[in-house]
């Protein structure tokens, strides 16, 4: 039993912190009332595909992808295709990131509050003045 | 209850059909497919030592193109979401500086910022010109040029002391710098164009040395036009924040 | 120069976009004019294109002169061409009405103009693209600029826009776990050497885990019916002149990459195949009652669009959850058609708004003596949604019942009939209002020159009235042209 749950969590651990990690941005995506907060569990759930993904590049023996001599062997360095796609990856997290936080400065600002409940209450009382 | 019910649902798939390869595998699918080829031909093909380099601007160059206009569209976003301002007014730049002020004499104060910035500015922006020029050797790249190139610019707009920063730009001037760097990217993958080959073929450019040199050059140029765009975005961003028109859009 | 046609299609906007701004500070009208250069000159090329595709067969363009495992590859096959030439028209159309919208500040018009070339260019590469992760980044810059377009529209549009975001990022987190798994157990990224390598067997697993979440993310992208929660709310408020962009095609391209996972790349020999098409048909049926019975009861023109969008999208979806062939062309029949309906029926309402400012479908009385052209326009696209013939709407249901038949699904053709049923409710009210109803007396925004409204507004009417009553005429021409690609694929 020890033994199966020890293998287990060698091979495939990483995962499962990631997964819970993952898990944890969802639902604090739908659990929390407010907007920053929300925000962050966004982040916390962008990082945690960032993780999973470079799990993918770990190789056992290893090393960075830097090549140290001309001669190059495939086993000697890590997968660097994962790390060149979490790049692309972080990047664009940034900016949705950057975005979001602009859109809350806004809502801030509009209605002084980014708790969801009370937005939605105002919300609805403006709706008489707009039109479009 | 949300959470464990959450976490449940995502991990167990995983886990019960066993999808995943166990880790640092060296025979796992993603290790020995095509990541082998990246390894074994980063030097010779695109005469870059650091593989990372060479994947994501010589194997995926399109990606990284997208991504460095990624981060354009996230720095023109901001300027449009925020040239917009509700009636209701937030304290003004101006007032802000007054509250900060008058609340007693901060730790920070006590150092002389104008002469520590402008030692610190010099040497932060060889720094960038290392990572920029070094990127395809050993590790480093635009990006990271980009983001010191304009944390230096935020550095010298802190400085209390000057009046104005050496380098006054605008927004709009700004998110125009943030598009020119993606545009050098996009243009030298045309410039390959007009040596016959495909779009980011840079053994293509139409100058008369050895291939791997052509390389070098693509991969230079490129990581130029992302540094600009990624230091244009900082500021533009700066910017957005620090002029805002007074405006109320929902008046129309 | 030829081969290049497949990757100048995405750069044309792309470099527009880049330069608009700093043209924009040079001259107030030259960075507008470029971006709408650069939109005509890759509707130009689309054309070229899709004879190419349809005389020499699928194109591969690999950037960079890689191999497809190792580099980027675009595909151009006739399915694809076809939606490219779609986007471009509308996005072309789009670019010259937004125009009339919107303010005149240098920054924000020129910043605009460069957002809505980005937003092409973001349709025209995730519909092109042969990469998974090259889909990933178009998908990302896609939704970036489509929030920034939806907080343009006022304070109620920044609060859509933030929702949209929080669950657009939560579905491009999905999709990016989906291809996580799938690269996991292949190692490639490329979509033809996946769909060879899946099809060896042995990945059944991996298949149902990672389709999960490419349902979910791609649901959530294309508003599919127990993921469109953001949709009707961003659809009403995003900004008056890129609405006909937004509602038209956005939602339209993820329905069309779902396609290509389900059919193309996955193929239909894995076991779990028919759980996930009884799925997808649920999603649909209940998407396309509910759509229609939510827009019945709205007074907004744009609630009505927004939420009969729910309902359209379940047609789409319902070709795919059909699967054979013939529903498939009418899904894609429906995608091509739709866009210029739900267009052109956006065009109508913004030239309405335009004109005399309001929304609120009881104030249109008797418009149609003031606005014949657009009152064209609205009736034939209002027509063309209930499915009357011949327009483009009555064909494209017609293949959908033709494949639901072929496959004796009878629950799908009976609410297929219910939905239409429901479609000319609404539709009727409107069209009622617009006839018949007391003239309200609006006061006349722009009453200058001979004709009903300027030509930046005209142009995408009157080409939206040629297209949708064209696609309905010629439907035998487009079908066959979706054959070369769809003849094999599927059920």
């Amino acid at each position: 039993m020890m033994t199966t749950i020890n293998a287990f969590l060698a091979a495939k651990g990483i995962y499962l912190l990631t997964l819970i990690l993952l898990s944890l941005g969802a639902a604090g995506i739908i659990v929390c009332n407010n907007y920053m907060k929300k925000l962050i569990c966004m982040n916390v759930m962008q990082v945690a595909v960032i993780f999973f993904f470079l799990c993918f590049g770990q190789k056992t023996g290893g090393t960075i992808p830097v090549a140290l001599s001309e001669v190059v062997k495939a086993s000697e360095y890590i997968n660097p295709l994962p790390h060149g796609l979490m790049l692309t990856a972080i990047v664009v997290s940034l900016g949705t990131t950057g975005v979001g936080l602009s859109l809350l400065f806004r809502i801030t600002e509009k209605y002084g509050t980014i708790e969801e409940d009370d937005l939605i209450r105002r919300e609805n009382k403006t709706k008489t003045g707009e039109k479009e | 209850m949300t959470i464990i019910m959450l976490i449940v649902v995502i991990t167990v798939p995983f886990i019960a059909f066993d999808v995943l390869p166990a880790i640092g595998d060296p025979e796992s699918p993603p290790n020995s497919h095509v990541s082998d080829y990246y390894i074994e031909h980063a030097i010779d093909e695109c005469n870059s030592p650091n593989m990372v380099t060479a994947v994501i601007v010589d194997y995926r160059a399109f990606d990284t193109m997208f991504e460095t206009t990624v981060m354009f569209l996230a720095g023109i976003s901001v300027v449009l979401i925020m040239a917009n301002k509700p009636r209701r007014r937030i304290p003004s730049p101006g007032d802000f500086k007054r509250t900060r002020n008058t609340g007693g004499t901060p730790i920070y104060q006590t150092i002389n910022k104008d002469v520590m910035i402008s030692t610190i500015e010099p040497l932060i922006l060889i720094y960038a010109m290392y990572v920029l020029f070094h990127g395809e050797v050993s590790l480093g790249g635009g990006f990271q040029a980009g983001a010191l190139i304009g944390m230096t610019y935020l550095l010298d707009v802190m400085a209390v002391k000057r009046d104005k920063p050496i380098m006054n730009l605008t927004k709009f001037m700004s998110a125009a710098i943030a598009g020119l760097g993606p545009f050098i990217y996009a243009l030298t993958g045309i410039i390959c164009f007009i040596g016959g080959g495909l779009y980011l073929q840079y053994n293509k450019l139409p100058f008369n040395i050895h291939e791997a040199e052509l390389h070098s050059i693509g991969i230079t140029a490129v990581e130029i036009g992302v540094t600009i765009g990624v230091a244009g975005t900082i500021i533009t961003i700066l910017n957005a924040l620090r002029e805002r028109i007074s405006f109320d859009d929902d008046n129309d | 120069m030829k081969e290049n046609i497949p990757v100048l299609i995405i750069l044309l906007p792309l470099c527009s976009a880049l330069l608009c701004l700093l043209l924009t500070g040079l001259h107030k009208r030259l960075g507008r004019a470029l971006v709408v250069l650069a939109t005509a000159g890759s509707l130009v090329l689309s054309v070229i294109q899709l004879r190419t595709v349809i005389t020499e067969g699928t194109i591969h363009y690999a950037v960079g002169g890689y191999e497809p495992p190792f580099g980027i590859e675009l595909v151009i096959d006739s399915l694809n061409a076809l939606i490219i030439v779609m986007i471009s028209i509308i996005g072309f159309l789009t670019v010259l009405f937004a125009e009339n919208f919107g303010d005149d500040r240098p920054v924000v018009k020129g910043s605009a103009n460069a957002i809505l070339a980005l937003l092409i260019t973001g349709l025209l590469g995730m519909t092109s693209t042969g990469d998974m992760f090259n889909l990933y980044v178009f998908l990302e810059i896609t939704s970036l600029s489509a929030y920034c377009l939806i907080a343009m529209g006022g304070s109620k549009g920044v609060v859509s826009a933030y929702r949209y975001m929080l669950v657009g990022t939560i579905a491009a987190t999905f999709y990016l776990l989906g291809i996580g798994i799938l690269y996991s157990a292949t190692g490639t990224l490329n979509m033809g050497d996946l769909s060879a390598i899946l099809n060896k067997g042995g990945y059944d697993d991996v298949m149902l885990v990672s389709m999960s979440f490419l349902i979910a993310a791609f649901g959530i992208k294309m508003a599919l019916f127990p993921f469109h929660g953001w949709q009707p709310s961003a659809y009403t408020h995003a900004e008056p002149g890129t609405r006909p962009l937004i509602t038209g095609v956005m939602g339209k391209i993820p329905a069309l990459a779902m396609f290509r996972y389900f059919y193309c790349i996955y193929g239909t020999d894995y076991i779990y195949v028919k759980y996930l098409l009884i799925l997808l048909g649920v999603f649909s049926v209940f998407g396309m009652l509910y759509g229609s019975l939510m827009a019945m009861g709205q007074s907004d023109i744009r609630k009505i669009l927004a939420y009969s969008s729910v309902a359209q999208i379940g047609y789409i979806s319902l070709g795919f959850a059909i699967g054979t062939p013939v529903a498939l062309a009418g899904s894609f029949l429906h995608m091509i058609g739709h866009a210029f309906m739900k267009g052109g029926l956006f065009f109508c309402t913004g030239a309405i708004r335009f004109k005399y400012g309001t929304v609120n479908i009881d104030d249109f009385g008797r418009i149609y003596k003031k606005m014949p052209l657009t009152c064209g326009l609205l009736v034939v696209a209002a027509l063309s949604m209930i499915g009357i013939p011949p327009t483009a709407g009555f064909f494209s249901k017609w293949y959908l019942a033709l494949g639901a038949a072929g496959r004796h699904e009878w629950i799908y053709i009976a609410v297929l009939v219910i939905s239409s049923l429901l479609n000319a409710v609404y539709f009727f009210k409107v069209i009622e209002k617009v006839f018949i109803q007391q003239d309200k007396g609006l006061d006349d925004k722009w009453s200058k020159g001979e004709l009903e409204l300027p030509l930046t507004i005209i142009l995408p009417v009157v080409v939206c009235f040629i297209a949708i009553l064209g696609i309905g005429i010629f439907n035998v021409k487009l079908f066959d042209i979706l054959m070369l690609t769809l003849e094999g694929v599927g059920l």
